[in-house]
């Protein structure tokens, strides 16, 4: 009798937890719009360095201090794009010269 | 739509998409694990139902300004 319910409690329970983490998908906002999606973000980046301490208080080590990086993603892309766009506007003038400059040393090897 | 409004609105698009894959490919990995056998094609399904949901959220997001809302006013 146990061996005809086993596989019936085996499925049960892969349900169990593939429903389970469906439910929690959905939730907590997860599977919803977008500003749903960032509250829920928020939410998880705020419970980050409780549970982190939990942890380490746990197992009774210190993690090292994650160094604070100084670097922002957003400032080098925005920067980057101004750079860029800002060299291709100056970009004609900068040529003209360069040939003028080029036109102007060869004369002068000319004379 | 002010370029104010269109940069938070891009924003949110991107921090969602990201989410959304995010939630698709661990989907995908437990259902990988739990029903099929460890194949790859559940997580390659999930995350791709994920962009699929974070592109027509982005989509609805973006054109929301130019659609008309409507409201239905109560039967007295």
């Amino acid at each position: 009798m146990a061996a005809k319910i086993l596989p019936v409690i085996k499925f049960a329970t892969k349900v169990t937890i593939a429903g389970g983490a469906l439910y929690v998908a959905y939730d907590s906002g997860l599977l919803g719009d977008g500003k749903e999606g960032s509250v829920a973000l928020g939410r998880a980046k705020a419970a980050v360095p409780p549970a982190v301490e939990e942890w380490m208080k746990y197992f009774g080590f210190e993690l090292p201090a994650t160094p604070k990086i100084e670097f922002s993603p957003l400032d080098a892309w925005n920067s980057g794009v101004q750079k860029s766009i800002h060299a291709l506007s100056v970009a004609p003038s900068t040529v003209s010269d360069y040939t003028k400059q080029g036109f102007q040393y060869v004369k002068d090897l000319t004379k | 739509m002010s370029e104010k409004d269109l940069g938070q609105k891009w924003d949110r698009c991107l921090a969602d998409s990201a989410i959304k894959f995010g939630t698709g490919l661990g989907l995908g990995i437990v259902f990988s694990v739990v029903f099929f056998k460890r194949r790859t094609w559940p997580i390659v399904f999930g995350s791709g139902l994920g962009l699929g949901m974070a592109y027509s959220n982005c989509q609805n997001d973006l054109r929301s300004h130019y659609v008309l809302h409507s409201k239905v006013a109560k039967e007295q």
